[in-house]
């Protein structure tokens, strides 16, 4: 495996490594626990790696409550994501990063690489989605532009992100206040850790006192080309009151999950069992 | 009886150097002057090959030598010495190996087998068994004998005893079932490896291989090379992992040597991980069809059984399994008849190779999932029926395997009490989730099994002047703990701290004769071996003792380092006896030798006869939970109850019993190979799915002690049986709690949600 890496220190040495390599063929690389083994199976000629590990920039690299939201680094580790006080309510996202991999991979993956790496299986990226939550990209000008996670993924591995940009944060945007909260992440796979999902599901939904749900957030992954927000079961869900749902109803959100469903037959799964247990798990959690 | 090291649990003697990173593997090797070697294999599964050109790889700066089968002289491999080195001509299966490079450098090496040029053309492979028992299907391995009825079965067995009429007539219940087994890889931690270091000077070829046959690779290496076998000296680096990957010589060992002996320097080839999962030995699939009766009072009375094993492209020691699989069928429970057929039927998928159980996981599976499906139909539990028909001290099995020592109803016994089967499993098992307890039992050779001239080993000790004992040993330490067994032995035997005893084990110009790992014979025919030995060196050490001190032999004791009277008290250390031996007259050293054969016998032409000194029991009672939401099956609890003979080291035993449930655990719910057209399609950990640490359940493990008389403290075999039942026991808990059947493996969310959904439409 031979790269030549560049590794900026500050965020002025980073846009400058961006333009300066406009010409190249570059990869940013963080926590590598994707790009190393990409590589180890296919090497890319005259690769340049824009290493951002020694980047220092908080921006990048802390978890922070603003105004508008919390903001969660792209550089920020996924043990970074289990032990930030703030996120703790938001079960959707911890139990993502609970599934994810093991602890050591966790304590250096980080929640932008996850995103940027664009797989229709990040645990990570579907509880975002999920969430509503928003990418902050920094263009090599120095200037910011916003894109809400839904429309972030464009296909198999590819984002929005053009070739001088490169994510720095995502903002999950204050909810409104809810009287409870149902939130959670299922991940279907044959074992119990180090598994990539063959279908999952994140859901964040929220009640006022009545049961009324307020607001309902709900992705899912590896069942299509990208991680996907199932809006029209979220539409379906609002309004109505969590306590007194009909089987009907159940599978009345099942089915419209399920409209966002094309998963395909692989080694890992048929797209049978990816729709059957997709159905499945969407009913259960209600 | 009384012990003062046996029955304790002692950690293994080589912990140390394991954890602290002082162990040297096959990776670790290095030598002056060394090569990196690399080898081109085949793009297609099945094909010609019209030219090979090497021109442009020769010239490539830092190449050393190039070979292909053109430049060297070698017999075929493994066997059946069906098995050219390197390939000529064609090519049939996506191992083959066309060509190999030793140079500087292993970027250089590899980037060397870029430019060699092979123009192929691509033929239409076989890849199912039954598509190559057609006549009109092509012979897929060109040195195949043809002497099995037909040209692509390379070994075909054929095993009966009793009268299978008449037990049917007698049998008020009678089961058939076909049951389809998957290609697994127990994923050695350490993948392969091996430095070859040929002297031009005197003729010698020094192999630093990770076998678990030392002495059978020295004489095949010998053979495929054509050398002297004596020139040929086996040292074996710390094993990361055998489980039986390395009872066969693959072709990259003496590519190796080959490339060594060409360029009169150390090469050295290391496997990657995806060359681990491909090109290393695995567990072949099969597909058995089997038929069981029991009388009204659900007494076994016949099986019949008929089983394909895909035995890929060339023949392993993996074909041997048919031999571990018969004993199963014909012998595991009283069965009065037992008809069997096991054709081995070449593909151009990868070779099957010789993994831990030997054949015995797929074999039990079948047995015990029929057993399951008899008791049901008879209306019977399946605890009882089992135990009726458990094996006995004293039987002589149809086959004629003698159980002087017999654990298999004290261990069924054992797991049932304490697993609560028959309180926890009458559970109401309503909603999503649902529980349930599985059995299963199974039968392995537990003192050596006598397949090849000799199935013993031999031992040398040196007890030196300081009071320290080498034990030289032909046996071979791969992780299961040999080494700590035997130098508990010698400990017990001499009075000795267990830090004074070093074990010798790893040079064959060194190390006195042993046929290897395998057949989970160590701690018993090794075991045995030294406890020869010490009997040897005891006598000549109490000889003098009695002299120094006045006594006769019966009055000895060896105790604390010293051999005392018991009558007088009066005491000698052992160094202090051992310097009498050497520095005065008689001037002898300390040092002696023996040789343990284990009294089994090689079993005649229709496979009967008792080839193993004694046998091993075991049963397992699996609790498991399925989500049928999404079919995943957890295991909670594994209850092991093991017919051990005698508990030597209890740590070491539940370390064995642990790795193998959870080896089980893996081949019953996420293991398998997955093939497309003889391309693996999953090579690394991602989506090859062993078990992880959140997968391992309660293992609770009830020793059975039975006392065997042939074993060393009464010891038995024990290493590859906690792997055997643990699939078909957790097959059928699943099939029970839910109604279904399953009888293929591996059990993933997928199969339990369609076995599910079928149900449902079965009875929609």
């Amino acid at each position: 495996m031979d790269f030549r890496t560049i590794s900026p220190q500050t965020t002025e040495e980073l846009l400058e490594a961006i333009k300066q390599n406009q010409g190249k063929h570059f990869r940013f690389g963080a926590g590598y626990t994707d790009l190393i083994p990409e590589l180890e199976m296919q090497m890319e000629n005259g690769l340049i790696v824009i290493n951002l590990a020694k980047l220092k920039d908080s921006n990048f690299t802390s978890i922070f409550l603003s105004e508008d939201g919390i903001r969660i680094g792209a550089l920020t580790t996924m043990t970074d994501v289990l032990s930030n006080k703030h996120l703790q309510k938001f079960p959707v996202l911890i139990e993502a990063v609970e599934s994810f991999a093991s602890v050591q991979i966790r304590s250096v993956a980080t929640v932008g690489g996850n995103l940027c790496t664009a797989s229709p299986a990040g645990d990570v990226s579907c509880a975002l989605v999920a969430l509503g939550a928003v990418s902050e990209i920094l263009i090599a000008n120095g200037q910011i532009r916003t894109v809400p996670l839904t429309e972030f993924f464009t296909g198999v591995k590819t984002t929005v992100l053009k070739k001088n940009e490169l994510l720095r944060s995502v903002l999950i945007p204050h909810q409104k206040s809810a009287e409870r909260i149902l939130s959670g992440f299922i991940k279907i796979g044959n074992r119990n850790s180090m598994e990539i999902a063959l279908a999952s599901l994140a859901y964040h939904i929220t009640t006022d006192k009545n049961g009324i749900i307020t607001s309902a957030g709900t992705a899912v992954g590896s069942v299509a080309e990208t991680i996907r927000y199932t809006e029209s079961a979220c539409e379906f869900l609002l309004g109505k009151n969590m306590d007194q749902l009909s089987e009907e109803d159940k599978e009345t959100f099942a089915d419209n999950v399920l409209k966002y469903a094309n998963p395909i037959s692989d080694i890992r799964a048929s797209a049978w069992y990816r729709h059957q247990v997709l159905w499945n798990i969407s009913k259960s959690i209600l | 009886m009384n012990y003062n090291i046996i029955g304790k649990r002692i950690p293994k003697i080589d912990a140390g150097d394991r954890v602290s990173g002082k162990s040297v593997f096959g990776y670790d090797i290095e030598l002056p002057g060394m090569l990196h070697g690399a080898i081109l294999r085949t793009k297609y599964p099945s094909a010609i090959i019209k030219s090979i050109d090497i021109s442009k790889a020769k010239k490539l700066a830092g190449v050393e030598c190039v070979i292909t089968a053109d430049n060297v002289d070698t017999e075929n491999l493994n066997f059946r010495k069906d098995h050219p080195v390197l390939k000529k001509g064609e090519v049939n299966c996506i191992r083959d190996e066309i060509a190999a490079v030793a140079a500087v450098s292993k970027e250089i090496a590899e980037k060397a087998l870029e430019l060699i040029e092979v123009t192929y053309v691509e033929r239409t492979g076989i890849f199912d068994p039954l598509e190559a028992l057609k006549k009109d299907a092509p012979q897929i391995n060109k040195f195949s004998k043809g002497d099995n009825g037909n040209k692509n079965i390379s070994e075909a067995f054929h095993y009966e005893h009793g009268d299978l009429a008449e037990e049917k007539k007698k049998s008020a219940c009678i089961i058939t079932r076909q049951y389809v087994l998957p290609k697994v890889t127990p994923t050695c931690l350490s993948p392969s490896s091996i430095t070859a270091n040929y002297s031009t000077v005197d003729d010698e070829l020094t192999l630093y291989s990770s076998t678990q046959v030392p002495f059978l690779y020295q004489r095949e290496i010998s053979q495929v090379l054509k050398m002297d076998p004596s020139k040929i000296r086996v040292i074996q680096p710390i094993i990361g992992g055998g489980f039986g990957t390395k009872l066969d010589i693959h072709p990259f060992e003496p590519i190796c040597a080959l490339l060594s002996i060409k360029t009169g320097k150390p090469v050295q080839i290391l496997f990657s991980r995806k060359e681990e999962f491909i090109h290393s030995a695995i567990r072949q699939s099969m597909v058995i069809d089997l038929t069981t009766g029991a009388d009204k009072n659900g007494k076994f009375t016949f099986r019949e059984v008929k089983i394909i094993k895909d035995n890929g492209a060339y023949t392993s020691w993996g074909v041997k399994t048919s031999f571990v699989i018969m004993q199963t069928f014909s012998s595991l429970y009283q069965v009065p008849a037992c008809v069997y057929d096991a054709d081995a039927v070449y593909t151009n998928n990868v070779f099957a190779g010789s993994i831990r159980g030997f054949g015995n996981p797929q074999a039990t599976f079948a047995l015990e999932r029929n057993i399951d499906l008899m008791a049901e139909e008879l209306g019977m539990d399946r605890a009882e029926i089992r135990l009726i028909n458990a094996n006995f001290p004293g039987e002589i099995s149809g086959q004629g395997l003698e159980y002087h020592s017999c654990g298999h109803k004290p261990a069924l016994e054992a797991v049932i009490k304490h697993s609560g089967y028959f309180t926890r499993n009458k559970k109401n098992n309503q909603g999503r989730y649902k529980r349930g307890i599985g059995l299963a039992s199974m039968l392995h050779v537990g003192g050596g099994a006598k397949i090849y001239p000799s199935d013993g080993c031999g031992t040398t000790l040196k007890l030196d002047t300081y009071g320290y004992l080498t034990i030289i040993t032909g046996s071979s330490e791969i992780g299961q703990g040999s080494e700590t067994v035997l130098a508990m032995m010698a400990a017990e035997e001499l009075g000795i701290d267990l830090k004074k005893i070093k074990v010798i084990n790893t040079d064959t110009n060194v190390k006195p004769w042993d046929v290897g790992v395998h057949a989970s014979r160590t701690s018993f025919v090794a075991g045995n071996s030294v406890l020869g030995a010490l009997k040897k060196l005891k006598e000549k050490l109490s000889d003098k003792a009695a002299q120094l001190l006045n006594t006769s032999l019966e009055d000895l004791v060896f105790e604390n380092g010293t051999i005392r009277s018991e009558k007088t008290g009066n005491s000698f250390k052992i160094d202090k006896i051992v310097r009498e031996l050497h520095f005065k007259p008689p001037h002898e050293l300390c040092e002696v030798s023996y040789y343990y054969e284990p009294s089994s016998e090689f079993q005649d032409k229709n496979f009967k006869g008792n080839v193993s000194s004694c046998y091993a029991f075991a049963a397992q009672a699996v609790e498991v939970e399925v989500d049928t939401l999404t079919g995943k099956v957890d295991v909670l609890h594994v209850y092991v109850g093991q017919d051990v003979g005698k508990v030597l080291n209890p740590l070491g035993l539940e370390g064995q019993i642990e790795g193998g449930v959870v080896m089980g655990l893996g081949y019953a719910l996420s293991e398998e190979m997955i093939f497309e057209n003889g391309y693996l399609r999953n090579f690394s950990f991602h989506d090859y799915k062993v078990p992880t640490a959140r997968d391992i359940p309660e293992i609770h493990f009830y020793p059975i002690e039975t006392h065997e008389k042939t074993g060393p403290y009464g010891a038995k075999g024990m290493a590859e049986a906690p792997l055997v039942p643990t699939a078909a026991a957790i097959a059928n808990a699943v099939s029970n709690i839910l109604g279904v059947e399953i009888n293929s493996l591996p059990i993933t969310p997928e199969n339990v949600l369609k076995a599910i959904s079928n149900k449902q439409s079965d009875q929609g």
